[in-house]
């Protein structure tokens, strides 16, 4: 027994010393990062001002890349090709790693710590912001200049900037603009069949969705659940037809019930506590009542299919452009005459704006040795016609071809249009468009023009910000709970009373905090628009 | 001539039969409804719902997953290789360790069955048993890394050293060592032969351990042609359900991605082997982990 005791406090004392050095050695690694990242590239610059500015490439370097999804069936082909020019261009090979989709997030984070990758994908829905600040990846202002001439030269320098964070660089965005506005997709052959207005505003949409319960009762208006409101700005679905009426900053509003104008992104408001809360529960209660959705609405499971398969006339959350085409598509092959449409709030409240250029971007680990070479490579992916083609094709006349009218054609399954996921690297000036980008193409030209407009011509300025919760994460939590509890009810208009069910979500959630919550979040927009100048 | 039964016992029968035909049921109709479910038409599915037969009869969910079958041979094939590999060598090894530390003579086998087991309560955590194996031992890719970390595990050592102190009593290894037998001989000749239940138990643990697991690929392999089977399967999945919520970054197309009765499908695919295995060595399972519970 005593023999025990003494083994394991011996052990304890061990686990005790070696989490001590562990935790010591890690602060001391990211510690050294930050404030070495920039020492040795000074140090190379001084060595390297006599030769102007031509980098070292004497020594052949293996970068690895990783990438998000699935790898090709032609991964290894398309990468000895590219190889091939690389080891000419830059003395540098690239192997491609996947993340694949299970369990990715985890992955990711893996990658990042243990530092296997040069190059690697990121983007907002990464968390590219906080990654950044946390000191994950390497600062790049310093290296451009330097190593990478057609980033330097060619790139716009607004999408540079939105890809700062607190001033300084650490991704290059693609440069591609991209319009993934939210909207309405609805059924265009339903609408003409029965004579129907194009629901373009909410009164619109009321009308088309009971037109078609008047013509056709067997048919689905409405698939709409909790499914797609996981966030901490609308609890049901169909809240999101009030960005009909709404010029915001960002779709549905700030989070916590705040809310503010694109056009004045700086002065907040809190919306939970207007008037025009309780009109808009109200709207959403007689919508309820006409039977727009289902009274077990709360309790549905999200059937993401239901639009495809005409269980339902139209979608209203979490659709964009792209999902549009995707139903277009598909009908096209199952059900030729039935036709989609798209309508984006924007095009109602005049507020329209291109993906934030954090969409899609590439970064260098702050841990890679290869630094200098691995930005001169994503130099060549991004802006080497040949390197970029290459990757985002394949190889001409093997896997893909371009037809009479300058449109990609697929010609093996092996290695299909942008297989290698590199979402990343898209030029805007190479981007073969697909034949079924003629839709698309059309829909981003009127975006465009309807973006040209606004205050903040082609700027996402919801997009570039990342909330650091980490102090009121209880309250954000519990205010998250409510939502759920009684702001779904109401925003799925099941409530008897709406005066009292609003009375009663408000008392609710300030008991859970979002008071605290919506100082600490004004606060940090407050700094975040200052930073960027949006007023 | 019969035993009477009383009417108590016949009651008493009555429900248990009850109860177990209620029991059995719950646990058998969710299979049904997946075997079912894995021949009807999508849509059906979609418009009408599960059921216990498959209306509008089609096999066209297996004929897609067999489209291409030389990636779901491949996967079929690693998870053979993983399982007979893992299993075959994880054996071997538990029973060494747990035969030494289930003999008296040796002086710190306490000592070292406390370490076996205290690494069961306090884990080293994901991420340091990630960066030993892929940056450390640098067995990313390989797939030494999907086999090896899981060869022996201290609930299995310890299970199988209570087997043995049960089934080979120390007088019987002492008289093997009096005719002159070295551990090697008594190892294979006394103590192996009598282990049969609880080689069973261990290597069948271990077996469904190997065919069941996907988190190894997910985390160690970089080519699809190393994938287990099961995490070949679920990444179909999570692939569907990431393009779906990806949609918005990249123009797939998402017309050929796996539906309910693939999934399905899938599913029966996976578990079949085991399901045909499962009935031959239960007997075993049983009595080993009965041996475990009780004197463990």
């Amino acid at each position: 027994m005593k023999k025990i005791k003494k083994l394991f406090s011996l052990l304890l004392i061990a686990s005790l010393v070696i989490s001590l050095a562990a935790c010591g050695k890690k602060d001391n690694t990211s510690g050294n990062k930050n404030e070495n990242t920039p020492t040795p590239t000074k140090t190379a610059e001084t060595t390297d001002t006599p030769a102007e500015a031509t980098p070292d490439i004497s020594k052949k370097v293996d970068l690895v890349f990783y990438v998000m999804g699935d790898a090709p069936k032609d991964e290894q082909v398309v990468e000895d090709a590219l190889n091939k020019l690389l080891l000419e261009k830059a003395n540098a090979t690239v192997d491609f790693q996947f993340s694949t989709w299970t369990d990715w997030t985890q992955k990711y984070n893996l990658e990042l710590t243990s530092g296997a990758a040069d190059l690697i994908y990121t983007a907002n829905w990464i968390n590219y912001a906080t990654l950044a600040n946390s000191g994950a990846f390497a600062e790049l202002d310093d290296l451009i200049a330097k190593d990478a001439p057609n980033i330097a030269k060619s790139m716009d320098t607004s999408l540079l900037d939105q890809c700062k964070v607190g001033g300084k660089l650490y991704a290059i965005p693609n440069t591609w603009p991209e319009y993934t506005v939210s909207g309405v997709s609805y059924r265009e052959d339903l609408r003409a069949k029965y004579d129907l207005p194009v629901p373009n505003s909410v009164e619109n949409l009321e009308a088309y969705l009971l037109g078609i319960k008047k013509n056709d009762p067997k048919q689905g208006l409405l698939s709409v659940t909790t499914g797609e409101s996981s966030g901490l700005q609308v609890a049901f679905d169909a809240a999101n037809i009030l960005n009909y009426k709404y010029p915001w900053v960002t779709p549905n509003g700030l989070p916590y019930g705040l809310a503010a104008n694109y056009d004045t992104p700086s002065t907040v408001y809190d919306y939970w506590n207007s008037d025009d809360f309780v009109n808009d529960m109200k709207l959403m209660k007689k919508f309820a009542d006409e039977g727009l959705w289902s009274r077990s609405a709360l309790s549905d499971t999200n059937d993401a299919d239901a639009y495809k398969n005409g269980t339902c006339a139209a979608v209203v959350a979490g659709q964009n452009p792209n999902k549009d085409i995707a139903a277009i598509t598909e009908y096209e092959k199952n059900h030729p005459d039935w036709k989609s449409a798209y309508i984006a709030y924007g095009e109602t409240t005049g507020v329209i704006f291109p993906a934030h250029a954090t969409q899609n971007a590439t970064s260098i680990l702050a841990s890679s040795k290869n630094q200098d070479r691995a930005l001169m490579v994503l130099d060549l992916l991004l802006y080497d016609k040949e390197v970029n083609d290459l990757v985002e094709y394949g190889i001409l006349g093997t896997h893909y071809e371009v037809d009479a009218n300058g449109n990609y054609k697929n010609l093996s399954e092996d290695y299909k249009y942008e297989n290698m996921n590199t979402w990343d690297l898209r030029n805007g000036d190479f981007k073969l468009p697909q034949e079924s980008d003629a839709i698309l193409n059309q829909m981003f030209t009127k975006y465009g023009e309807l973006a040209a407009k606004t205050k903040f011509p082609n700027v996402n300025i919801f997009g570039g910000f990342a909330e650091d919760y980490t102090a009121y994460e209880v309250e954000r939590s519990a205010v998250s709970d409510v939502m759920r509890q009684y702001l779904a009810p109401l925003q799925a208009g099941l409530v008897a009373d709406v005066d009292k069910a609003v009375a009663e979500f408000r008392n609710k959630v300030k008991d859970a905090g979002i008071e605290t919550c919506q100082e600490q979040f004004k606060t940090q927009w407050a700094a975040y628009c200052d930073e960027h100048g949006y007023k | 001539m019969k035993i009477k039964q009383s009417g108590s016992t016949i009651v008493f029968k009555v429900i248990i039969y009850i109860l177990l035909t209620f029991m059995a049921a719950v646990c058998v109709f969710p299979f049904i409804i997946i075997i079912s479910g894995s021949f009807t038409d999508n849509y059906t599915i979609i418009t009408e719902g599960y059921g216990l037969l498959p209306k509008n009869f089609t096999i066209s969910a297996y004929k897609t997953i067999f489209k291409a079958p030389q990636d779901i041979l491949q996967a079929y094939k690693m998870n053979f290789y993983y399982t007979i590999v893992g299993t075959g060598i994880g054996l071997f090894i538990i029973t060494m360790t747990a035969y030494v530390i289930s003999r008296p003579e040796f002086k710190y086998r306490n000592n070292i069955s406390f370490i076996i087991y205290f690494t069961s309560i306090f884990g080293g955590g994901m991420i340091p048993w990630y960066l030993m194996y892929a940056s450390v031992l640098g067995l990313k890719g390989s797939t030494f890394a999907i086999w090896f970390p899981a060869l022996m595990s201290p609930f299995l050592v310890i299970l199988m050293r209570t087997f043995i102190k049960e089934s080979v009593p120390d007088a019987i290894a002492e008289s093997a060592k009096i005719d002159g037998a070295g551990h090697v001989t008594i190892f294979l000749k006394i103590v192996m032969p009598v282990l049969g239940p609880g080689l069973a138990t261990i290597g069948l643990f271990l077996a469904i351990g190997y065919w069941n697991d996907w988190y190894r690929s997910s985390m160690f392999s970089t080519s699809s042609k190393t994938w287990e089977l099961q995490f070949y399967l679920y990444d179909l999945l999570n692939a569907t359900q990431a393009l779906r919520q990806m949609a918005q970054n990249t123009s797939v197309s998402t017309a050929d991605l796996p539906t309910e009765s693939i999934k399905l499908a899938m599913a029966v695919v996976a578990t079949g082997p085991v399901l045909l295995f499962y009935p031959f060595v239960q007997k075993y399972f049983v009595s080993g982990i009965t041996v475990g519970a009780v004197k463990g």
